[in-house]
This record gives structure tokens, sequence and C-alpha cells, in this order.
């Protein structure tokens, strides 16, 4: 889902560009335009031959305004449209205003804005339906993307101007060489001018002196360009005569020095996501470190309780939009919704404080009923949370359906930072972020509050502890309700980076207690040294298998051999007591 | 759950006519047309399952360790079992090839080696044994040695099981993926598809039901069985008193494994169908279910539980599609809460529960009852 997010902003920016664009050229007329562009556009659009078009089309290369970029693009889009008179010559018109009766549409002319008179004096109405708009063939727009790439190297905005200095390479063109070298005279942005350099060297790669392609070659190698990459490995693996031995041993050069780039980026970018996967699986695993570590509880309804998290960010979402209907048991619910402005970026603050209370509520009833009767039957408690589990699952299934629902991430989740070509995902920051906080939140509560207290000395000895007078049933539905509020803690936060459905919680309970198990039980820290480990040595296999099942078996594989090694986790609670 | 509920003077009789009653009487009723054909082919699977049930008693009842991979171990025995029958096809298979189906699909033109072999009906049925009962050995071996117990166990088992199904899911392990193996035609000469086959079958299903079951009663009773008993209440005391106990858990694992392979193996062709869906961990939880509720420790609850919660499935994922999964797991909940030894035990608790009345009763006037906190 994280590239959909990035190329729909992207796409939104791009539209909202050209209405202000279009808004600008069609609504004000007299906020001083250059004539002489719509002109030349019309003389384009009315000109007799294909040809005849092509150069005047070509000939706004010399200056590439975005007006006349505009202009292109109705013509392109079809928005402009032809009037033939009586004498045979053609008009170009635009149309204008809102439609009559027999959807007409009231006319001016492009070259200079004014309204389009008939011969008699009155004003021209054409419908759209019926009137050609003025075509377009493949030369014509191929050199119509001649001016746009030029109005694109010029274009203010450093991103655009940069993403069209490196499309400019595509093909290897030598003409676009000389508008390349004027821009580098001009540019003052560092990153324009490294991708000023890294297209300029490209297209130089087809240069016909060997002086140059060495030169471009070297230049290409230390730039490390990754653009260029394919290219060379072409230019190396060519056996042709026509590459000379000194141009091959540079390409040679330039190919080991992009590679070892590549190599390090992967490193870095297989690390990283190694982390936000090992974060995912902490916070997912947190919850159960308290349950299942320090409370020696097997609650298979865990991943339940988490997808309870899940569907109250999904009802919260709904509460600040427009309502939710559910209709459990024949039983229509309408919620009604705030249709707050902005409430899908705040949606998410209000979301997991509820989906702590929701999951943790449930967590309480949950040990009350229960699990404090198989405090002693640890085997028994696995049993019967798993029928709890499927209960939970198929209520998730009668109240919100079958399917996945959708919860929309807020937009400040959706963007990259790229520090020396690796990606850092806003969305796998956050995640690495949320687990921090989660983590500080937990050992805060457990090592420096009066509760923690209390629930170190339970869980380290339950008779010694109810004997100081601490009542140890209420410390018990405390943690488990905290271990449970954790849960669906996660569960918000899974919602923000998967699928929110019933069997949410079964695609993580296994890993959940892998992780709480190699970390050694009763240890928090143990819990966070394995997740991300686990979460490293998965995105590594990945990497290097390319697949990522086999990644999962063989991790599943190594966790059972590290078991024979230190059968009860990285951290061993040490104790005197056998059984 | 280790006193006997019932009087064996009771239970044996009744123990002699079941069995003579699924092995003879109920293919007699189906060959005189009185049984449908297709309820004597529900039972057989029924009784698969219930072979496997004991094998998880074994294991869970009688030594503590509650595995949550045998789904896996049946899954493994029917695959054995289904590369044959898949090789039995010949060429009668959609693509007229001597491959099977799906190996034309994913454009082999030759039999991998390690199918080779399985044209040989003796030899699926030694891998029958042998696959599951060499990977419980591997594993078992590397688990006890390390004295992985109790929920850790569990867990282990459980992400094997996980893993071991991930990787039937894959197309290139040649075992099917996704789909698995079906469309079986014939077992050693004989067409699966005709009622008097499948009536063998079945015959073959309760014949080992009553086998499995005859021979671990006998193991629990010998020496052996109160060995394995003594790991389950209390390991540490038995290893003190000089006995390996990795070995004999390591013994009575692989056991567990074969039994529930055999069982497998003979579901196969029973069902017609084997895929991945059936080694998951959730299936391995459903048998499970099954000994809880018919009641752990002694060898026939769990038939009785397998049997039953599959006969109810089979009815109430028809009648009430939505509340089913509500419905077991509730009656689940309930079941590990209040009645911890299954159905077979309800008698004894009732009884246990009529004297702690009569008790009460005697000794009102003389002293306040002692709550017992803890049940």
């Amino acid at each position: 889902m994280f590239p959909f997010s990035a190329r729909r902003v992207a796409l939104c920016a791009s539209l909202l560009l050209r209405f202000a664009l279009s808004v600008v050229t069609c609504g004000t007329l007299a906020a001083g335009i250059n004539p002489p562009v719509r002109e030349t556009i019309a003389a384009a659009v009315t000109a007799g031959t294909p040809d005849e078009q092509r150069e005047i089309i070509l000939t706004l290369k010399s200056n590439p305004t975005p007006e006349a970029i505009s202009w292109l693009n109705k013509w392109k889009e079809g928005a402009i449209f032809l009037n033939q008179d009586d004498a045979g010559s053609a008009t170009a018109l635009l149309l204008t205003g809102a439609p009559d009766a027999d959807d007409s549409y009231a006319t001016i002319k492009l070259s200079d804005g004014k309204p389009m008179l008939a011969a008699d004096g009155s004003p021209v109405r054409i419908n759209p339906k019926t009137v050609d708009f003025a075509d377009t063939d493949s030369g014509l727009r191929r050199a119509m993307k001649e001016v746009a790439d030029l109005a694109a190297l010029a274009d203010p905005d450093p991103e655009k101007r940069i993403r069209a200095i490196q499309d400019s390479a595509i093909g290897q063109n030598p003409d676009k060489l000389p508008a390349l070298e004027a821009l580098k005279r001009l540019e003052k942005n560092p990153k324009a001018q490294r991708a000023l350099d890294e297209s300029m060297a490209i297209i130089q790669l087809t240069s016909s002196e060997p002086a140059q392609r060495i030169e471009a070659c070297n230049t290409l190698g230390s730039l490390r360009s990754l653009a260029a990459r394919d290219i060379i490995k072409a230019m190396v693996s060519d056996s042709d005569a026509e590459t000379d031995k000194e141009t091959r041993s540079a390409a040679n050069h330039a190919l080991t020095e992009i590679e070892t780039h590549i190599a390090a980026i992967n490193a870095v970018g297989t690390a990283f996501r190694g982390l936000s996967l090992g974060s995912v699986l902490l916070v997912v695993a947190i919850g159960l470190a308290i349950t299942f570590g320090l409370m020696g509880i097997i609650n298979m309804a865990h991943g339940e309780l988490i997808a309870v998290g899940a569907y109250t960010t999904y009802i919260i979402q709904n509460v600040f939009a427009s309502g939710l209907k559910l209709s459990p048991f024949g039983v229509s619910i309408a919620i009604p919704g705030l249709n707050l402005q902005s409430g899908a970026n705040l949606y998410f603050a209000v979301a997991l404080p509820a989906s702590f209370l929701a999951a943790a509520l449930v967590g309480l009833l949950l040990e009350r009923t229960v699990i404090r009767f198989l405090y002693r039957r640890p085997l028994e408690s696995l049993l019967a949370t798993w029928g709890i589990s499927l209960v939970l699952q198929q209520l998730f299934r009668l109240i919100f359906g079958a399917n996945n629902v959708q919860v929309n991430s807020p937009l400040w989740l959706s963007g990259n930072w790229t520090i020396n070509d690796v990606v850092f995902g806003w969305n796998r920051v956050f995640v690495i972020v949320f687990a921090v906080a989660i983590i500080a939140v937990t050992w805060l509560v457990i090592n420096k509050t009066p509760l923690g207290l209390l629930i170190r000395a339970v869980m380290q000895n339950r008779n010694m502890a109810a004997c100081m007078g601490i009542r140890t049933e209420r410390v018990n539905m405390l943690t488990f309700a905290f271990g449970c509020g954790l849960a669906g803690l996660a569960g918000a936060f899974l919602s923000q980076i998967g699928n929110v459905g019933p069997s949410l919680g079964q695609n993580y309970i296994v890993d959940a207690f892998m992780t709480v198990v190699v970390g050694g039980v009763g240890n928090i820290l143990g819990t966070v040294i394995s997740a991300l480990g686990i979460g490293v040595a998965d995105q590594t296999l990945q990497q290097y298998l390319g697949n990522p099942v086999t990644g999962k078996i063989l991790v599943l594989g190594a966790i059972i051999l590290f078991l024979q090694w230190r059968p009860a986790g990285l951290f061993v609670t040490r104790s005197r007591s056998l059984d | 759950m280790t006193s006997n509920p019932i009087s064996s003077r009771i239970h044996g009789p009744i123990l002699l006519v079941s069995a003579v009653f699924l092995v003879v009487v109920m293919p007699w009723l189906n060959s005189c047309g009185l049984i449908a054909d297709f309820t004597l082919n529900l039972w057989g699977k029924y009784l698969c399952y219930g072979i496997m049930a004991v094998a998880i008693d074994l294991l869970w009842g009688f030594t503590g360790l509650l595995c949550l991979g045998q789904a896996l171990f049946f899954s493994l025995g029917g695959y054995m079992m289904g590369m044959h029958l898949m090789l039995m096809i010949g060429k009668l298979g959609q693509y007229k090839s001597d491959l099977p189906d799906f190996m034309v699909f994913l454009g082999h033109t030759t039999l991998p080696g390690f199918w080779q072999a399985f044209h040989s009906f003796p030899f699926a049925l030694a891998m029958v044994f042998l696959v599951p009962g060499l990977l419980a050995l591997v594993f078992g071996y590397l688990a006890f040695r390390s004295r992985i117990k109790g929920v850790y166990f569990s867990i282990l088992t459980q992400a094997l099981t996980y893993g071991a199904a991930l990787l039937f899911f894959r197309n290139d392990l040649l075992m099917g993926g996704n789909n698995g193996f079906t469309d079986f035609r014939t077992l050693l000469g004989s067409d699966l598809r005709i009622a008097s086959t499948q009536r063998i079958l079945y015959i073959c299903t309760a014949l080992l039901l009553v086998a499995v079951v005859a021979g671990c009663k006998w193991l629990t009773n010998s020496r052996f069985g109160l060995i394995q008993r003594a790991i389950r209440d209390s390991e540490n005391r038995v290893l003190f008193s000089g006995y390996a106990t990795a070995n004999f858990k390591l013994f009575i694992f692989v056991t567990s494994a074969m039994i529930a392979a055999t069982a497998g193996a003979l579901y196969v062709p029973q069902v017609g169908i084997i895929n991945p869906s059936e080694m998951t961990p959730e299936k391995s939880l459903e048998a499970v279910v099954w000994v809880a509720l018919g009641g752990r420790g002694s060898l026939y609850g769990p038939v009785l539980g397998a049997v039953s919660v599959n006969a109810l499935k089979s009815w109430a994922s028809r009648a009430y599609p939505d509340l089913w999964l509500i419905i077991l797991g509730g009656s689940f909940v309930l079941v590990v809460m209040f009645m911890p030894n299954g159905i077979i035990g309800i008698p004894a608790q009732f009884a246990a529960w009529a004297a702690r009345r009569r008790n009460r009763d005697a000794t009102t006037a003389a002293a306040p009852a002692n709550r017992v906190t803890d049940p």
C-alpha cells in the first residue's frame, strides 16, 4: 500500500497544478498574458498541413513558458474547436460559459480571447458534440512533448526540474545536450546539478569520440549513478569491436563502483526494513510478553484482542467521518458521525487510547469470567482461550462482515525521505518510533509505578505477595488487562500498515509467541532483542533468497535450533525452584 | 483424570460391543442397504479422526505433552498415500499423461526422483510410517534433549506445523501446492469410486481403530505406562529416580506420530483429497478439542469426542453456518472450565459431587464446610 499513497499524492499535486493553470489561463484573460503565444498556437491549430503545424509548434522551443504548455495540453485533450466560415478559412475557438438548452456553448477566439462573431455580427455558439475539435497526430504530439520537456527543464519547482533532467537522459538523444548544457550554467541547486552531470554523462556514453566516452564513464562511476547501471552493463557485456579496450575498462571500473554502491544501499535498506518488521513484531508481542511472559497465561485469543484494537480504530475513523452502519444478528445499529473536516488526520490520536481501552475491557472480561479459573493449568488456558478466539473471530465476522474493512492512514504517514538513494518510508519510520514509545511506556509502568511494583511482586512469588497483604486477584486482573490493552494498541497500529479483517490476529499469533519464547519468558528486554533479531534475519533472508515464504520457513527452523542452544530463550530468569 | 470413571467390569463389555458394532454390524447394514454409502463413508472419516485423537491422548493425556503438530503427522501420512494414489491415476488424468496433472500444469516433463519409488504400494506404506516417524524422531530428539516441555513444547510444535504448512503451500515443493492431491482412481487395483472398495476401507479403519485402542490400552497398563504417567505427574522425580525420561517421551512421541500418520493414510482414499489446509496449527488444535471434549486420559474418550464433535460439525455447519464456530468455541471453553475430564468423566464428576453433598449434609451442623478455592 506504500507506493499507492505516494503515487496518489503526486497525482493530486499534478492535477491541482493543472487545474490552477487552466484557471489562470481561461479565467483571467486580461491579467498579463502573452498574446504572441496564443496567436502562435492559434496559427498552429489552423495551419494547413501537419508539417506546417509542427514547424510552428517547434518555434515555441525558444520560449517554452508554462502558458504555452497549458495551451498545447488543451489541444491534445480536444478542448480547442475549429470553426469554418463560409469562405473556408478556419478559426480556433474555445468554449466558454454554461451550455444552453441544446447543449451549445458561447465561444471565444483562441488568438485574442474575444468573442467569436459570425459574419452577421451575432455571436457564434457551437455544440461540442457536432463540431470537430482540433485533432493531433503522433508527429504533432512528439513535437508538443519536445516543447513540454524543455518547459519542464525550466520548471521553478526543483523536484520537477530534477525529474525532467533525469528523464532527458532516456533514449540517450544527443540533441538534448545543448539544452542541458545551457541549464547547467544557470543551475544553482546541488541536487539538480548532480542530475545534470549524470544525464549529460549518460548521453555522452554514445559519443563518437573515445575520450568523451571514457570521461563519461568516469563521471558516472564517481557519481555512482543508478540510472546508468543497465546502460554501462550493456556496454561491458557488448563484445562488439566498436567499443575499444580503454572505454571498456573504464566502463568496467564504473560498473564495479556502481554495484558496490547498490550493495551498500541494499544492506542499509534491508537493515531498515528488518528494523521496522522487528518493530511490528515487537509491538504485537509486547502485550504477550506481559500476559504470557510475566503471568504465564497462554492467551491464544491475543490475536483477536489485536483485532479488537484494529476494529476500534475503524469505528473511531468512521465516527470522525460520516458515521457507520452495522447489522449484527439482524439488528441494525447506526453510529452517528461527527463529519469533522480534519477528521482523516486527527482520528488516529483518539483511536490510540480508545483501542487500548476497548481491548483492555475485553481482556478484563475474559480474565474475570474464564482465565482466573485457569491460573494453575497453563495448558488448559491455552485450550480455553483458543475457544474464545474462535468465538471472537466469528463475532467479528457477524458484526463487521467477513471481508476486510477500510482503514485510511492519515496523510502524514505517506511519503518518504530519500537519503543517498536509500528510501526511508514515513510509515516504516512511524513503526519504529511507535515501538520505541510503547516499550518506553511499558518499561515505565512495570518499573516506576506502584502498580508495576505490585505486578513484579505477584509474578515473582504469588503466595509471598499474598502474605504481605497484596490483593493478588486484583493485580492479576489489572496486569492481564494491561497486556490486552497493549494488544489493542498493536491493533490500532497494524490497521495503519495492513488489512483489517476477522483473521487479522491469526496472522501474527505464531510469530508473537515465537518472539516471546526466543526472548526468554518474563523478560521485556529479551522480547525487544528477539523481535529485532527475528525481523532483521527475516528481511535479510528474504533479500538473499528473493522469496518471503522460504525466508520465513528458514527463520522458524533457525528458532527451533536456537532453542537447542538456549532452551529458556535469550535471557533466563534464574530461580532455584524446580517447576 | 487418573481414576477410572466407570469400573472396568462394565466398560469391558461396552468396548467389545461397540468394537463389534463398528467393525462388523455397520458394514453389514451398509451391504444390506440399511446404511447409506455416504453415511458409512462419513463414519470412516470420523473413525480416522478418532485414531488421531487416540494418538493425541497417548501423548497428552498419558504423558502430559500437548503437541499442536499432530495434524502435521496426520497429513504427512496422507500425503505419502496420496503420492501413490496420484501415480496410480496413470493416463486417466485430465492431461492424459503419466505425470500427475499438477506437474504437467507446472510444465514438468519427467517425474522427479523422489516420486519414482511411490509406484510401489509397499514402499508408499513404509513411507507412511517412516517420514512422519523420522520427523518426529528428529524434532523430538532436539526438543526433549534440551528439556523443552509444557507450553514451550506446544508452541514449538505449533511453529513446526505452521512452517510445514507454508512449505506445502508452495508449488516448487512438487507436492501439489495449494490444491494438494485429488481425483484418485484406484488403490491396489480396485476402483476407489465404488461402494465395496469404500466399505473395505471403512472396515480397515475400524479394525485399525480397535487395534490402536487395544494396543494403547496394553501399553498404558504396562510398567511402561506407569512411568509414562509418572512423567506426566512429576517428571523431575522420575528423572531423579534414574529414568531417562527423554527417551520415554521420544518413544511415545514417535509412536503417536506414526499412529496419526496411519490414520491420515486411511483418511485420504476415503475423503479423496489432501491439501495443506489439513496440516495447519488450527487443525491440530481442533483435534486437541476432540480429546479434551471426550475426556483425556481414557482411551475411548477421545474416540467419542472425535466422533461426536465431527457429527455435530456436519450437522451444525449446515443448520447454523454462522453460529457453528461460536458453538464449537463456546462449548470448548465450557468443557475446559467445568468438565476437566470431558464427557467420559461426567459420571465420576457427578458421583464426586453427590458424595460431597452427602458429606456436607452429614456435617452441616458440626463445622462450616471447607470451601475449595481453587478448582
